[in-house]
């Protein structure tokens, strides 16, 4: 015995802590204060979409690709539908793109909204939440008077989209971006940009270097935060995209520094919502008339995909990163033989729990929020004692406690509770 | 590199990998660069992409079940830093009775989770994954099933379990 003991402490964060999306676990390996290992284990959520696929036919899945995510609803049906147009050669009308391009980047702009609001909260700034999600009811009442829905507005149809955008939505979206500018962007940037306790507390926590981005594929935000200068709008040539001339956001242009923090991937989502507004008002402008619908009616769709054969790839940018899918057809069936499609939440997970380690417990909740998830009201974390083996359940207002306890260390003025509001993408 | 420079540069390298060029019908028509390989080449041939270029980004695997074999499709892309990235979907596949590829966790460590993914859904073993546990499925689930197999390997009828609609009646 040299006297020396190893005190390792393991913590699993989960099942039920749908961090990102959907529950999942991480095992955190605590040495002191001080993480030196995280596992991670997913399924908790599974409900088996591409089994389900092999019984739907091409418009079906249309709808079930809609519901994988609540939030990027529109993101997942419209890839879909790229992946089968590829597939099958169709093409695409042009005011058709438009309208995706300008779908699209409303979502992007109420996603990123809710992204602010979740990292605010889990370092205390419970009003900066309360405020930005109040920001973000009016691009989900444009959303809604667009689509009819709040979420999973099934906007897009294989060939073309299902509802066209008339003068009055303009308008409309055209309000919304004055009230954007004008109201709440200086706001937000005064908080995420020259806040002097969110930036302490933002700045060198979760970091993801550039090697570490690289090697385990980080996309989206994540991506960018680290310098990474990648946007598959951009690399992709999607679309109208090049028409509107898109370029890859990254904390560069704002701060002058990349570091890859937690801070930095705030930095990119407030520079997007700059540029989706951007986008949006150019995409109004160009939009030419004509048909939104490359066939009229939606039997024949399934008519000619039945005589289709081969496989394509379609790619798109989420708000979170990159989704791909894919598509394979087979002749005389009147579905997709084989569908598979991943979401940008999958490696930045495992991009986020390599970059965790080293980091501090309490760092935990805002790294894993930095990435886009959502902390449900039902998280905890159990604590196993591994000297005693006693059990000591931490629930998601003991880690927000944590959390807010580090932020008054940086500024004693804040006054937060930690209280169970239920953030999650179930709660919309 | 244009879709066919690389492409080129393949065929001369590897002699008997089928190369293809696709393109769809975008404003922006976009060229993705089809290649199938055996498994015996494919190591090699993911070592040749790396070589290229170093920072190419892994995106996801499609595995299949398709009959008498097992096939296994990985995108990568590739020269995103010079603007128009390149799309590479390299495809290879294995026999039924000998469902064995080849790890490439060393070469591109970010496929470790999509390996794991596929070994427990269809069955494809990957010789040399550094951790081979369950992804997705619980621990409980049997052995021996693959879910996305169409075989007697897959899920059978009797397996499915509250499947439909939650109000239909069922058919007597």
């Amino acid at each position: 015995m040299n006297g020396r003991i190893e005190y390792w402490v393991k913590i699993p964060i989960g099942p039920i802590h749908p961090a990102l999306e959907e529950p999942e676990k991480f095992i955190i390996t605590l040495d002191g204060e001080r993480i030196i290992n995280v596992d991670v284990k997913l399924g908790y959520n599974l409900r088996g979409l591409e089994w389900i696929a092999m019984r739907r036919n091409w418009i079906q899945v249309l709808y079930l690709a809609e519901r994988i995510c609540g939030i990027c609803s529109f993101s997942h049906n419209h890839t879909y539908a790229r992946a089968v147009e590829e597939m099958a050669g169709i093409e695409v009308p042009e005011r058709a793109e438009y309208i995706r391009v300008v779908v699209g980047e409303l979502e992007r702009i109420h996603s990123h909204l809710l992204n602010l609001g979740v990292v605010a909260h889990t370092i205390g700034y419970d009003t900066v939440l309360h405020l930005s999600w109040l920001a973000r009811e009016k691009v989900m009442d444009i959303l809604e008077d667009i689509g009819g829905n709040r979420v999973n507005y099934a906007g897009n149809m294989i060939g073309g989209v299902r509802r066209d955008i008339t003068e009055k939505h303009k308008r409309a979206i055209l309000d919304m971006i004055y009230y954007y500018r004008q109201e709440i962007m200086p706001k937000i940037e005064e908080i995420f940009l020259y806040d002097p306790t969110v930036e302490a507390r933002l700045r060198d926590s979760g970091v993801i270097p550039k090697r570490i981005a690289i090697e385990y594929s980080a996309q989206g935000p994540t991506a960018r935060g680290s310098g990474i200068k990648k946007d598959v709008r951009y690399n992709e040539k999607l679309g109208v995209y090049p028409d509107l001339g898109v370029k890859p956001v990254t904390p560069k242009e704002f701060t002058g520094v990349i570091k890859g923090d937690v801070f930095d991937r705030m930095v990119v989502r407030v520079g997007e919502l700059w540029q989706s507004m951007e986008i949006i008002e150019r995409a109004l402008d160009q939009m030419p008339e004509g048909k939104i619908k490359a066939f009229p009616k939606d039997n024949m769709i399934i008519f000619k995909l039945k005589k289709a054969e081969g496989e394509g790839i379609g790619r798109y940018e989420a708000p979170r990163g990159e989704v791909i899918h894919y598509v394979r057809a087979e002749p005389g069936r009147d579905g997709p033989a084989k569908w598979k499609m991943r979401e940008p939440t999958f490696p930045n997970l495992f991009a986020v729990a390599r970059a965790l380690v080293g980091e501090q417990l309490a760092d935990v909740p805002v790294a894993i929020a930095s990435i886009d998830p959502c902390l449900s009201c039902t998280d905890r974390v159990a604590v196993i004692d591994a000297e005693t083996g006693k059990k000591r359940i931490l629930t998601e207002v003991d880690l927000l406690k944590e959390s807010i306890k580090k932020t008054k260390e940086i500024n004693p003025n804040i006054k937060a509770k930690p209280e169970k509001i239920g953030i999650g993408r179930c709660v919309l | 590199m244009t879709p066919e420079e690389f492409a080129e540069r393949i065929k001369t390298k590897f002699e008997d990998a089928e190369v293809k060029i696709t393109e769809n019908k975008l404003p922006h028509p976009r060229k993705r660069i089809w290649i199938e390989v055996t498994r015996e080449k494919f190591k090699d041939v993911v070592k040749f992409l790396k070589e290229i270029d170093p920072t190419a980004q892994f995106s996801i695997i499609i595995a299949e079940d398709r009959g008498d074999r097992l096939t296994a499709k990985y995108h990568w892309e590739m020269f995103w830093e010079q603007g128009e990235s390149l799309s590479v979907v390299i495809g290879t596949a294995c026999p039924k009775d000998d469902p064995v590829l080849p790890t490439i966790t060393d070469i591109f460590p970010s496929s470790l989770p999509y390996e794991r993914e596929v070994q427990e859904f269809l069955g494809i073993k990957y010789e040399g994954i550094p951790d081979p546990r369950r992804l997705f499925l619980p621990d409980d689930f049997p052995e021996g099933i693959y879910p996305l197999r169409l075989d007697e390997t897959g899920i059978k009828p009797e397996m499915v379990k509250n499947a439909g609609h939650p109000y239909r009646r069922e058919s007597k």
